[in-house]
C-alpha cells in the first residue's frame, strides 16, 4: 500500500466571507497558535498485513524517504491511529527502526472502517516528521 | 374568574378527553419546575449552548482539520446528534427549547419587527423536507463526518438561514417551516414521554382570553396586562409562534418547547405533561395549527424522509454502499460523485417508498374491503412507521454517541492546548473513548425493537380505526412492511461502519 503524505496543521478558512463573521474567535485563537515547527516532506510506503487490513492486530511497516529517495532515519516512529469519523479513540504505537527508513512494529485496528495514521518522528538535524496516512477499508474479521 | 366566560356546548365537547389531574407533570417538580418556569430560562440555555456552538465552529475553521481531533466535528456528529436523540427519548424536545440559532434571531427582534407573513403557498413542511434532504446529501457527498471545515460552514450557514428567515417574516416561520432539525425533533418528539399540554380541560372551556396563542398585551394607560382586544398594544408575552392553540393541541407535533403558552397562560393551565410515547400518531382528528394528518401529505412526505433517510444514513455509512455506488460507476461511466449519490438517493427515498407503501397500502385495501384511495391509505397508515424510523436515528446516533462519549475530554483538552500554548486542561487524555461497541450492539438492537414495537402497535390502532371489522387484515400489510424494515436496519447495524471516504479513490 502506498500511501499520500498530508502534511499537518492548521488549514485557513476557504473563503474569507465565513472568515469574516468570526473574526473575533480568529484573533483570540490564531494569536495564541503556538508557531509550528518545520516539518519534512516524506515519502511515504506503508504495507499491513494482513491485507487488506482487518479488525486486530496487524503487522505495520512503514518506509520513509526524501524526494531524492534517501532513508529518512528518526530512530523510533510515532504512529497514532485514528478513524476519519469523529468520536473514535485512537490507539498508538512506537515503530522501531530495523534499518534506515525502514520501521516495524504493530498496530491493533479496534474497528472496521476507514482509519488514518498520524506519523511522527524527528530526524537528527531537528526537522520534525508529520505525515498523514489514509488507511482506507480495515474488515471485520 | 378573569378572562374567562362559557363557550358554546360545542366547543367545549370538541375538547380531548383527558385526566390530566393524575398526570406526572415536570414543571411541577423541585428545581427543573421552578427552573423552567423561570421567563428567562429558554435565553439562558439558549446562551449556554450559543457559547458552545461558537466554540464549535470557530474551532471547525480554525483547529485541526482532523474529525476526531475538532471540537466541531466531534460535538456536531456525536454528541449534538446523540444528545438530541436520547433527550427526545427520555423527556421531549428540549433541543428546540435551548436552540442556539434562535437566540440571535431573539435580539434582532428587540431591535426591529418583521413586516411579511410566511407565503401561503408555503405554509407546508415541503421547504424543509427539501433542506432535511439536501442536509442529508451534503452529509454524504462532503463526508461532513470527517470534515471539519463544512461541519463549520453548516453551522453558520444554519445561523445565517435562521436570522434571514426570521428577520423577514413573522412569527416563528423558520421552525415551522424551513428548519429540517426542528421537524426532525418534530416527529421524534412523537415518541417522547412528556408534552405540553392544558392540565384541566375546563379552566380552557371558560377562558375567554385565549392568551396561549394570542399572547398577552400591556396596558399602557393602566399599566397592567391587558385582557382588551387592543392589537396594537406592547406584547408583554408572545403566544404560540406555531398556531397551536393549547385546548385542540394535540401532542408534540410542531411543538418547540418554547413555553410561551406556559407563560402567557393566565391561568397557569399548561404544563409539561406525561403522556404515552407515540400514542398520539394514531390521532386522526384535527390538531390545532396543522389540521388532520390524513389530510396532510406534506407531512406523510416528510415522515417518509424521516424513516427512509434512517436507513440511508446508516447504510450510507457501511461496506456495501460502497459496492454499490462502485457498480453504478461501473455501469454508467461516471467518475464524479454527486450523480451516483443522487440515484442513491432516489432510489432509497422516492422508488422505494413509493413501492413499499403502495403494495402495503393496495394490500390493506384489498383485505379489508375498502374503497379509499391509495394515497389517502398511505396518508393514514405512513405515520406507523415513526417509531420504527425513530428507532433507526437512535440506534444509529447513539452508537456514535455511546462508543465516544468521553471524546470530547481529551480533544478539549487538546484543543485548550493548542490555543495557550501549554496544558491548562491537563495533557489530552486519549485513551477516553466510551462503550465497547460489543456492549453498544445490543442497545441498538434494543432501540430497534422497541421501535418495531411501537410502530405494531400504532399500525394496530389504525388498522382498527380503519377497518374495525376487519382490523386483522388492514394491519397485516403494514406490520409486514414494518418488519422488513426493521430486518433491513438490523442488517445495516452488523455492516463495518465507514467506509465511504474511499468512494472512486476520493
Amino acid at each position: 500500500m502506498r500511501g499520500t503524505g498530508v502534511g499537518l496543521g492548521y488549514s485557513p478558512s476557504k473563503f474569507p466571507g465565513v472568515s469574516l463573521f468570526l473574526l473575533g474567535l480568529m484573533g483570540l485563537v490564531g494569536g495564541c497558535q503556538r508557531a509550528e515547527q518545520p516539518a519534512v516532506k516524506a515519502e511515504i510506503q506503508v504495507e499491513i498485513e494482513p491485507s487488506p487490513p482487518k479488525v486486530g492486530q496487524a503487522d505495520l511497516a512503514i518506509k520513509l524517504t526524501d524526494g531524492a529517495g534517501q532513508p529518512l532515519s528518526v530512530g523510533a516512529l510515532e504512529v497514532e491511529g485514528n478513524m476519519n469519523h469523529a468520536g473514535m479513540k485512537p490507539v498508538f504505537t512506537t515503530l522501531r527502526e530495523a534499518e534506515p527508513g525502514q520501521y516495524v512494529g504493530t498496530i491493533e485496528f479496534t474497528m472496521g472502517g476507514d482509519w488514518f495514521l498520524l506519523l511522527t518522528g524527528q530526524l537528527a538535524d531537528g526537522r520534525q516528521i508529520d505525515e498523514k496516512v489514509d488507511v482506507p477499508g480495515v474488515q471485520r474479521p | 374568574m378573569k378572562g374567562c366566560s362559557s363557550l358554546p356546548p360545542e366547543t367545549a365537547s370538541q375538547l380531548p378527553p383527558t385526566d390530566s389531574a393524575h398526570r406526572f407533570d415536570l414543571l411541577r417538580t423541585p428545581m427543573i419546575g421552578p427552573f423552567l418556569q423561570w421567563r428567562k430560562s429558554r435565553m439562558t440555555l439558549q446562551a449556554l449552548v450559543f457559547i458552545v456552538s461558537v466554540i464549535m465552529a470557530a474551532h471547525a475553521f480554525w483547529g485541526p482539520q482532523l474529525a476526531p481531533k475538532n471540537l466541531g466535528a466531534l460535538l456536531t456528529w456525536v454528541h449534538f446528534r446523540g444528545l438530541v436523540v436520547l433527550a427526545v427519548l427520555l423527556a421531549g424536545n428540549f433541543f428546540c427549547m435551548a436552540c442556539p440559532f434562535m437566540l440571535p434571531r431573539e435580539i434582532a427582534r428587540k431591535f426591529f419587527t418583521p413586516r411579511w407573513n410566511w407565503p401561503r403557498r408555503l405554509r407546508n413542511k415541503y421547504p424543509a423536507i427539501a433542506l432535511f434532504v439536501g442536509v442529508l446529501f451534503a452529509y454524504e457527498l462532503f463526508d461532513l463526518w470527517g470534515d471539519p471545515w463544512w461541519t463549520g460552514v453548516l453551522i453558520v450557514a444554519y445561523f445565517a438561514a435562521a436570522l434571514a428567515v426570521d428577520a423577514v417574516f413573522r412569527r416563528a416561520s423558520f421552525c415551522k417551516y424551513v428548519c429540517p432539525v426542528g421537524q426532525f425533533n418534530f416527529l421524534g418528539s412523537t415518541m417522547s414521554p412528556l408534552e405540553v399540554a392544558v392540565r384541566d380541560p375546563d379552566t380552557c372551556t371558560r377562558c375567554s382570553t385565549k392568551d396561549c396563542i394570542r399572547g398577552r398585551r400591556f396596558d399602557v394607560e393602566y399599566e397592567r396586562p391587558s385582557t382588551a382586544n387592543a392589537d396594537a398594544l406592547p406584547i408583554i408575552q408572545r403566544g404560540c409562534e406555531l398556531a397551536l392553540f393549547q385546548p385542540r393541541k394535540v401532542g408534540n407535533l410542531d411543538c418547540t418547547f418554547c413555553l410561551d403558552c406556559v407563560y402567557a397562560c393566565p391561568h397557569d393551565n399548561v404544563g409539561l405533561l406525561a403522556r404515552l410515547p407515540g400514542e398520539t400518531l394514531a390521532e386522526g382528528r384535527s390538531r390545532s395549527g396543522i389540521g388532520s394528518l390524513n389530510d396532510r401529505s406534506d407531512w406523510t412526505v416528510l415522515i417518509i424522509v424521516f424513516v427512509f433517510g434512517a436507513l440511508l444514513n446508516a447504510f450510507a455509512m457501511t461496506s456495501p454502499v460502497y459496492v454499490v455506488e462502485q457498480t453504478i460507476a461501473q455501469y454508467t461511466g461516471l467518475t464524479v460523485e454527486w450523480p451516483i449519490l443522487g440515484m442513491l438517493f432516489f432510489a432509497v427515498l422516492i422508488v422505494e417508498p413509493f413501492v413499499l407503501l403502495a403494495a402495503a397500502a393496495v394490500c390493506a385495501r384489498l383485505a379489508s374491503k375498502r374503497t379509499d384511495t391509495v394515497w389517502s391509505i398511505i396518508n393514514r397508515f405512513t405515520r406507523s412507521l415513526v417509531p420504527l424510523g425513530f428507532g433507526v436515528w437512535l440506534a444509529h446516533y447513539g452508537f456514535h454517541f455511546f462508543t465516544g462519549a468521553l471524546t470530547v475530554v481529551p480533544v478539549t483538552q487538546h484543543a485548550a492546548r493548542s490555543l495557550v500554548g501549554w496544558s491548562v486542561l491537563g495533557a489530552p487524555q486519549w485513551q477516553l473513548g466510551g462503550l465497547p461497541e460489543s456492549v453498544v450492539y445490543p442497545i441498538e438492537l434494543g432501540f430497534l425493537g422497541l421501535g418495531l414495537l411501537g410502530s405494531l402497535l400504532v399500525a394496530w390502532r389504525l388498522a382498527a380505526d380503519f377497518a374495525p371489522l376487519r382490523t386483522l387484515q388492514a394491519f397485516a400489510p403494514w406490520a409486514c412492511l414494518n418488519t422488513v424494515l426493521f430486518a433491513s436496519a438490523c442488517w445495516i447495524l452488523t455492516q463495518p461502519m465507514d467506509m465511504r471516504g474511499t468512494f472512486l479513490g476520493g
